[in-house]
């Protein structure tokens, strides 16, 4: 995957492109915004990383003119600091995810991904299949080898989400954001408490074979038992 | 106290005193003496019609006589009576020159008899009329009567004019020195503020005056300003000694690993160790900053509808497996569709940590209530809980950084939950309750329901 990286913290930046390439990714690095501003523009990145803070341009700025210049890859905002409404100031000016400095390499690589596959939404289909397992977005009914599975509503979110970024590691803020809009750490270990429930109920109490799987110290991935 | 406003203020006042009053001491001036001239030329012309008809019925002795009699006197006025020829007939007035008939102005020696100081050569205001035959009849009256007048009228002027100018510096310069004792007064308390003294404020002297309501605002100022100043020192020696616990057990945790550990296992357990510890120091660094933010935030700034109805249940569906986990009853009652103006996120997060507040804080088997309704008081949510309550003397202090009750020293947190939730309650003009719910705690986020748009 190619990635851009717009950060002028030498240090931040070599240390996400060296975990980055270490992964497999192709990294541009930018030291500012407009640099960074001209690689986009004729970069073809699937991916941008933007701090928010640059100098010569700021990271908004350079979304902003990046949207209007009809660029489209996803846009995943670095910040410092983060203020109160600067999460949906960054999402209006064209992000399309938010991280709060210090993160764990971990989160980044998990939230790249998911930004990276997101599909179109206009081909959203209507069933989500993996392995034996079938969501009904419609109906918002869950089968498991053909047989109805009882989830409450945010049960069904939870799975939602999960499906949708399969085979994906999916980290506990993610899941947090994506599917609670809580976009702070709660002291309570919430996700762990519905994914254990998700877990014994999709896997109907054990008999069917897991496929939310735990990813030390990043979060869970849903994948079919045999891939 | 020349540059005081207060004195330019008299002193510009004085002045326009001192050229109205000049105005009409110019007025009473010219009026009084062409008053006083018309009166004067009256009696002359009078007693001139009454000599003329004197002497037409009494003829030239009648006239002689009458000139003498009435030139007599202290009021009196000069008669002066010639024949054709020039030579003197009658009268005290003397004069060498020829007289026409008409008005004129005789100068005339003063004679020492009429009492004259000599100084100045008496001008007589004259009207000569020719009786028949030449014979002249001159009547004239004394102008230094009416400088006289002129000459007391301009006096009693620039005397009044000239006090009141006096007054008027004089109590300006009074003034002045007031206004600038009690602006002293406030530069003296802000240079002590300065210097350090905190405590010091502004001398108020309960008039009610307009310096005695800026000394008021000033000092609300200054308490304010001292209550954020105590607030912040208190936050940083709090900040200092509560991150210093767990970055000194950072520390002896990789001294006691760089000592002791002998193969990877154990160093791999001690780095995880301490990047637990150091992730929960990152977290308490976060949660302070993100206090730090909603306080510093304007009020309103990026504020939309928030449908807080979705909001709490949005957060008691999250806590609801915890809690039963945790064998607490969890009973929300929330009227839908209540609809707040406010910061979406920050809402969530005062939600979630009055949910985590509750169910941390208690025992197992506690009845943990949320009620989310529309009152007099606006939009309140209450969370509350039958469970062992707060003594009162904790009461206050619970919203305070780092604070922790004694029982709850042994639970996992920060001690912050509460204060980012007063300090959500604070941007949102919200009140923030906490009270004895006997048993138990019941905490009560009012969010005053905003104004109907005016337009």
């Amino acid at each position: 995957m190619k990635v851009l990286l717009i950060e002028d913290d030498a240090e931040t930046g070599a240390y996400i492109a060296r975990g980055l390439r270490e992964h497999g990714h192709v990294v541009d690095h930018a030291p500012d915004g407009r640099d960074g501003l001209m690689m986009a523009v004729g970069g073809a990145h699937e991916v941008l990383i933007v701090d928010r803070m640059l100098p010569e341009l700021d990271g908004l700025a350079v979304v902003r003119t990046l949207r209007g210049a009809g660029v489209k890859a996803p846009v995943l905002f670095l910040t410092a600091l983060r203020g109160v409404g600067d999460r949906v100031q960054g999402l209006e000016a064209g992000g399309d995810d938010y991280l709060v400095k210090p993160f764990a390499f971990a989160e980044l690589l998990a939230r790249l991904n998911a930004l990276a596959r997101r599909p179109p939404l206009s081909d959203t289909p209507i069933v989500l299949r993996i392995a034996d397992l079938e969501l009904d977005l419609l109906k918002r009914t869950v089968t498991r080898g053909g047989e109805r599975v009882e989830l409450q509503s945010r049960e069904f979110g939870l799975l939602e989400f999960l499906v949708r970024h399969a085979d994906r590691v999916v980290t506990r803020t993610m899941l947090l954001e994506g599917v609670w809009d809580f976009h702070f750490d709660p002291q309570t270990n919430i996700v762990e408490t519905h994914v254990s429930r998700l877990r014994a109920k999709i896997s109907r109490g054990g008999r069917d074979p897991e496929l939310i799987h735990t990813i030390r110290g990043s979060g869970y991935a849903l994948r079919a038992p045999n891939s | 106290m020349l540059r005081t406003a207060s004195f330019r203020l008299t002193a510009l006042y004085v002045a326009v005193f001192a050229a109205s009053a000049l105005m009409l001491g110019v007025a009473v001036f010219f009026v009084a003496r062409s008053a006083l001239e018309q009166q004067m030329m009256v009696r002359i012309d009078t007693e001139t019609t009454f000599l003329r008809e004197e002497f037409r019925t009494g003829g030239m002795d009648r006239l002689r006589a009458m000139v003498q009699a009435r030139g007599r006197g202290a009021n009196a006025l000069d008669f002066l009576l010639r024949d054709a020829h020039g030579r003197h007939i009658a009268g005290e007035m003397t004069t060498d020159a020829a007289l026409r008939p008409g008005w004129t102005t005789i100068a005339a020696p003063e004679t020492p008899e009429a009492g004259g100081d000599g100084k100045r050569p008496e001008a007589l205001r004259t009207l000569v009329s020719d009786l028949g035959g030449g014979l002249l009849l001159a009547i004239g009256e004394d102008q230094g009567r009416i400088a006289d007048v002129e000459e007391a009228i301009t006096q009693a002027f620039l005397w009044t004019t000239g006090l009141a100018v006096l007054l008027g510096i004089g109590g300006g310069a009074l003034l002045s020195r007031a206004f600038l004792a009690r602006v002293d007064a406030i530069a003296r308390t802000a240079e002590a503020i300065i210097g350090g003294d905190l405590a010091r404020r502004v001398p108020v002297r309960d008039t009610g005056d307009d310096l005695d309501r800026l000394a008021g605002t000033l000092n609300h100022m200054l308490d304010r300003i001292g209550a954020l100043m105590d607030s912040l020192r208190q936050v940083s020696s709090d900040v200092a000694h509560d991150l210093r616990t767990p970055l000194s057990r950072l520390y002896q945790r990789l001294e006691e690993a760089r000592t002791h550990a002998c193969s990877v296992a154990e160093y791999e357990v001690a780095v995880d160790v301490a990047m637990r510890e150091a992730e929960g120091l990152l977290e308490t660094f976060s949660a302070l900053l993100r206090i730090a933010q909603v306080e510093g935030a304007s009020p309103r700034a990026g504020f939309r509808a928030v449908d807080l109805s979705a909001v709490v249940d949005s957060v008691v569906d999250a806590y609801r497996p915890d809690a039963e986990e945790a064998a607490h009853r969890l009973v929300a009652t929330v009227s839908p569709g209540i609809v707040v103006h406010g910061d979406q996120e920050l809402l969530t997060q005062a939600v979630a940590n009055l949910m985590e507040n509750a169910l941390r804080h208690t025992p197992a088997g506690t009845l943990i209530g949320v009620e989310l309704s529309r009152n007099a008081a606006g939009d309140c949510l209450a969370v509350m809980d039958d469970g062992p309550g707060v003594a009162p003397g904790d009461m206050l202090r619970l919203v305070h950084r780092f604070y922790r009750g004694e029982r709850s020293r042994t639970t996992p947190g920060n001690g912050l939950g509460l204060s980012l939730v007063a300090a959500v309650a604070d941007l949102h003009g919200a009140t923030l309750l906490l009270r004895d719910a006997a048993p138990g705690l019941r905490v009560t986020l009012c969010i005053p329901r905003a104004a109907p748009p005016s337009n």
